[in-house]
């Protein structure tokens, strides 16, 4: 009886144990290993000891990653007070089953439905000065005086780019809540009713409370999502103009590719700072909040 | 309705009308321009697809590559996606049966649950060293087996959940049927999971069939591209065609448009179960 069981396991469980260790646990330690090195990508590789020289230098002198650090901060931040209170606002008004409130969950979902590329163009278009919808609107409305290439000027290219993730966030984030919102026994909104209470007052005092736990789920999920983001930048700025929109993932990609030092050991390095410091974050948030269940509908 | 509160409903609508064409107009201005000629485009970047240039998807097909683009996202996503799914199906079920406990199975499964949190820059050049070292830079295998890997704690992990609740008592009558442990999970086990399975699958296609950061490292050849790629290099040319491009974005967006149209609620359903990836 024991030995189908041993087989069993060593059965089902063998490929993902290689494709495991193979492409994801192998490539994290090899990183580690190179964080320590410096290794030229143009000579095969060729690797050279240097200790701790590379986080000394990324975590003493270099200006950029410090830069990167910050924009990626403030990105998770804002991203996290921007799409979810818009998407609860989109929520709400679906759950009191405005007309057509079917039609508009599913149109307002589809912007993460397109990949990072087809939405950094698109939006490229849209920030264009002489003819992009941005610039056209305010010259339509007589607010021209604020029209301005948004993307090359560094204090609107990070909320600019900040506008686009919750363009593209906000209907996401809506059909989660709006499943939250469904998810509140209705004798509690019944009863505030009967009891008198407002529209108004039944939305913040009964339904966002009890949303709570969904709301704080997802400003978390926000928030660490916005630490990865590399795709976006990497059409629709590269990270320019003067730094402004450096992100850490892309600072990592192209120390690693567009620099003319071609060496892997540093990028590497400035990845295990990040890894830390992303983990960190996801196991303290996370932690906070108790519970890690899925969604349930 | 009072006239007040009718006056309040209707702005409310008026307001979410608004925030629909803000969320939509983009697919909408991509689709009409892809069917537009630059020189139209150029001379009124809102105008209509009147005559529409049909003609100009069979031209994005055979001179600008995209024909070739498309199998190779069809063939990475379809590719990544058996493996991911059938080796984290297998791993998910070994993983959720008390059947099949070990010591440090639990140890195990920890290690891969906290991988999901993993920033993919802590692999991303190791695996461009890796693939490099076998010839995998630059091939659709390498770009399959990377996505693979990267997806496969999350499928395991959703998998194992659904895997844990199917009752025993089904296991144990096929067993005393005399079933074998790979009949059991095959014809037995899989069937039931098929709803889970599905869901796993929408997800990771969305994913894969719009993933960037892995494909421009460890693609560098024109050849290789997917299409997300194709489309940010045909941004980045000198004189950029900004009619080609949309046609291009369209037939990168139209499949999973047209799979949204069919199957809406799966894909609301596996990309939301996705929003607990910390």
């Amino acid at each position: 009886m024991r030995r189908p069981r041993v087989v069993g396991s060593f059965l089902f469980l063998s490929p993902a144990v290689v494709l495991y260790f193979g492409f994801v646990f192998f490539p994290v330690a090899m990183t580690f290993y190179n964080s320590v090195h410096t290794l030229k990508a143009d000579f095969g590789f060729e690797t050279q000891f240097v200790g701790l020289a590379n986080f000394a230098e990324i975590l003493g002198e270099d200006v950029i990653f410090r830069r990167a650090v910050v924009n990626t901060l403030v990105w998770g931040v804002a991203a996290a007070l921007l799409e979810i209170p818009l998407g609860l606002a989109l929520a709400l008004c679906l759950y009191f089953r405005v007309p057509l409130h079917r039609a508009f969950r599913a149109l307002w979902f589809t912007p993460v439905l397109m990949s990072y590329p087809v939405v950094g163009i698109i939006w490229l278009w849209y920030f264009n000065y002489d003819w992009g919808a941005i610039n056209s609107v305010l010259r339509l409305v007589g607010l021209g005086s604020l029209v301005q290439s948004w993307l090359s000027n560094p204090v609107t290219a990070l909320p600019s780019l900040i506008l686009v993730t919750t363009w593209m966030w906000a209907g996401f984030n809506m059909v989660v809540l709006l499943a939250a919102l469904h998810a509140i026994p209705q004798e509690y909104i019944d009863g505030a009713r009967v009891d008198g209470a407002s529209v108004r007052q039944v939305v913040l005092n009964v339904l966002v409370p009890l949303a709570r736990p969904t709301i704080v789920n997802l400003m978390i999920l926000s928030f660490i999502g916005k630490m990865k983001q590399f795709a976006l930048v990497w059409v629709m700025t590269r990270g320019g103009p003067l730094w402004a929109t450096e992100t850490v993932a892309t600072y990592v990609v192209k120390r690693a590719f567009h620099w003319r030092t071609f060496d892997l050991g540093y990028p590497s390095a400035i990845a295990v700072i990040w890894f830390v410091i992303v983990l960190g974050l996801s196991l303290l948030l996370t932690r906070a909040l108790q519970r890690r269940e899925l969604i349930q509908y | 309705m009072s006239p007040g509160r009718r006056i309040v409903s209707g702005v409310i609508l008026i307001v979410l009308l608004g925030y629909t064409v803000w969320a939509v107009w983009p697919y909408v201005w991509t689709a009409m321009m892809s069917l537009r000629t630059t020189e139209e485009i150029l001379r009124d970047y809102y105008g209509l697809p009147i005559p529409a240039h049909w003609d100009k998807f069979t031209e994005a097909w055979t001179r600008f590559g995209f024909g070739n683009y498309l199998r190779n996202s069809i063939l990475v996503t379809l590719g990544s996606i058996v493996i991911v799914t059938s080796v984290g199906s297998m791993a998910a079920y070994a993983f959720g049966r008390p059947r099949y406990v070990f010591r440090g199975r639990e140890l195990l499964f920890g290690l891969i649950f906290i991988s999901i949190m993993f920033p993919p820059q802590i692999m991303l050049l190791a695996l461009f060293q890796l693939l490099a070292k076998y010839g995998l830079i630059n091939t659709r295998l390498g770009l399959i087996l990377a996505y693979a890997g990267a997806e496969l704690p999350f499928t395991i992990y959703l998998l194992r959940a659904f895997f844990a609740q199917i009752p025993a008592e089904i296991e144990d009558a096929a067993r005393v049927d005399g079933c074998g442990e790979w009949v059991v999970f095959s014809r037995i086990m899989i069937p039931i999971a098929w709803p889970a399975l599905t869901t796993t699958i929408i997800l990771n296609f969305i994913l894969f069939w719009n993933e960037f950061a892995y494909a421009v490292v460890l693609i560098t050849e024109q050849k290789a591209r997917t299409l997300p790629l194709a489309v940010m290099f045909l941004q980045g040319e000198t004189f950029v065609d900004v009619g080609m491009l949309a046609t291009g974005m369209m037939i990168s967006t139209i499949p999973v448009i047209v799979l949204y149209m069919f199957l809406s609620e799966w894909f609301v359903k596996g990309m939301t179960m996705g929003a607990v990836k910390g």
